[in-house]
């Protein structure tokens, strides 16, 4: 690749993004009311400010949740070629199992469970 | 390879200590395990080994700094006793996001496929966040947390696109296809490549805190608790300069050209800003953190050197560097702990008080500045002559008045020891922290005395 197609590749990308952007104000169809503007068309708007402090626990239990999370990720690929792999395949993700599962008994010692 | 999968066993082994209550036999053990690690990477040696389809090549190199950068840690957990003795909370959790650090650390060391640098970075990035910001009560703590993290994620991103980019000309990750294609290239290089070599360096340039992008190092160095500073200052410098060299020895294999002298360039002025901005620090801590810069200017000059020597000259002065840094941090927590700052006039009359710790603190900063015949000199010397060989005159022309200058703040708290009337408190040591402040010293007389027992290594 050289320079002058990376050059063209920006131009154009900037020109395409840049149409589609312009091209849509034109040919949609716009109406606008009122309610349009609220955060939702159905239900009540909320009251006060929403820059308030959430309780930490909300994101210990994301985190956890991450772990079960990525170890689907690896289990879809992983079952997909245990067939020809065999029996090293099923002692690795043993392996990957318990590295996880103590990583949940840690967070449970800890106490990251309790909802407080 | 045994190396890593030892430290991850002695890092989840701390986390069970603790959750089991066994807070008293965390650290013997970390201690045993750490040596227990470094005799099966020495095991290592000799045997030139590739794992996972080159994802980790265990070359002597390799081996060498794993074993510099396990011996480090060992030396900077040997002070956290002391360090951490008036603190209640359970201590497990700050020990194994240290360990992990430390793994990835050495996963930068012997990595073969720039999957596994970045891997080894993030490990060792997002441990480093975390621990930036472990004593949660203080203020400048979460700013020093809050500053990297910020700063980090971002030029992580940088180096991603980087390995991306250089992924999309080359076609591999792998470092030896990359190799292939550089010697392909003969010279002239693809856009691409270039672009995604320059990310990489600035990424990468971050972590080592070299001149452009230093700014973040001061103070998340000040505010971070000073057991970690020093674990900062060596073991993270020392990893990130060693994955740079080693891209840079595999992929270009002594080819110069166009990366030289963007590295050339940063060094140059690494040196000089560094060391100028570090005569005008108050305290001992800041000028420690504008000592560390300025000595990652030092080592890019083996990166821009590459030949036979280097790889020993780097090794001798990475070691040396962290030993004497770790000394003078290690004196750091004690005048810390005594005075509540660490403004030079909280040294005055040090040598009336503390005889020995005023001396250890003066072999430190001696070493630092490079006066024979202590480790400092001996891994400049090397560093020089490298540079020399390789034609690199004008920079070592800088980095000799860098030398020069640095000589002027490391002096400040030798006077303000030696010179100075006492304020009258003496510094409380327990003896097994006053046992590896002397080991430390020790060793930094002896690398000095005796060179060829790094130097004949690599």
């Amino acid at each position: 690749m050289s320079a002058e197609s990376l050059i063209l590749f920006f131009i154009v990308g900037a020109f395409l993004v840049g149409f589609a952007i312009v091209f849509s104000i034109f040919v949609a169809p716009t109406s606008t009311n009122p309610q349009k503007a609220e955060p939702y068309e159905c239900g009540i708007p909320t009251e006060g400010l929403t820059w308030l402090q959430f309780n930490v626990g909300y994101y210990l239990f994301a985190i956890i949740f991450l772990i079960f999370d990525v170890e689907a990720v690896f289990i879809f690929p992983w079952a997909v070629v245990m067939k020809e792999m065999g029996m090293i395949a099923f002692v690795e993700i043993v392996i990957f199992f318990f590295v996880l599962g103590l990583g949940l008994l840690y967070a449970w010692k800890k106490g990251a469970l309790k909802w407080e | 390879m045994t190396t890593i999968i030892s430290l991850t066993i002695l890092g989840v082994l701390t986390l069970f200590l603790g959750i089991m209550k066994k807070q008293s036999w965390l650290l013997p053990v970390i201690l045993l395990g750490l040596v227990v690690s470094m005799v099966l990477t020495l095991r290592d040696w000799n045997t030139f080994s590739s794992y996972y389809n080159g994802m980790i090549i265990v070359d002597n190199v390799s081996v060498a700094f794993s074993m510099a950068l396990i011996f480090s840690a060992f030396l900077i957990f040997s002070l956290a006793a002391h360090y951490y003795r008036g603190v209640l909370r359970p201590l497990d959790d700050i020990y194994g996001v240290m360990i992990f650090a430390l793994l990835g650390a050495v996963m930068m060391t012997s990595y073969g496929n720039l999957i596994m640098l970045f891997l080894g970075i993030e490990t060792l990035s997002i441990a480093l966040y975390v621990l930036a910001g472990s004593h949660k009560e203080a203020v400048t703590s979460n700013e020093a947390t809050l500053k990297y993290f910020l700063l980090g994620s971002f030029l992580s991103g940088f180096l991603l696109f980087g390995i991306a980019l250089i992924y999309g000309s080359s076609g591999s990750f792998d470092l030896g296809r990359i190799s292939a294609f550089v010697t392909s290239c003969a010279g002239i290089y693809p856009p691409m490549f270039l672009a995604g070599l320059f990310l990489l360096i600035i990424g990468l340039a971050f972590k080592i805190a070299v001149v452009p992008f230093h700014f973040w190092a001061p103070d998340v160095y000040e505010g971070t608790p000073t057991l970690l500073t020093a674990f900062m200052a060596t073991v993270v410098k020392t990893a990130a300069i060693i994955a740079m060299y080693r891209f840079f020895t595999h992929t270009f294999h002594g080819i110069h050209g166009v990366w030289d002298t963007t590295i050339w360039v940063m060094a140059a002025l690494t040196i000089l800003l560094g060391n100028l901005t570090g005569l005008y620090q108050p305290n001992l801590k800041r000028m420690l953190a504008y000592s560390s810069i300025s000595h990652s200017g030092y080592m890019l000059l083996a990166v821009v050197a590459f030949s036979a020597m280097s790889d020993n000259a780097l090794l001798l002065y990475t070691l040396s560097y962290s030993i004497a840094t770790i000394l003078a941090f290690a004196i750091l927590i004690l005048i810390r702990e005594a005075h509540g700052n660490d403004y030079f006039s909280s040294l005055n009359g040090l040598a009336k008080t503390n005889p020995s710790i005023a001396f250890c603190l003066t072999i430190a900063m001696l070493s630092l500045a490079g006066i024979p015949p202590l480790a400092g000199f001996m891994a400049k010397y090397y560093l020089f002559t490298t540079a020399l060989e390789q034609g690199l005159l004008w920079l070592v022309i800088v980095a000799i008045a860098g030398s020069a200058i640095s000589v002027a703040y490391y002096f400040k708290p030798i006077m303000a020891m030696y010179l100075k009337e006492s304020n009258g408190i003496k510094l409380m040591v327990e003896t097994p922290y006053k046992v590896s402040i002397f080991f430390m010293a020790l060793l930094v007389v002896l690398i000095g005395i005796l060179p060829f027992l790094v130097i004949g290594l690599l």
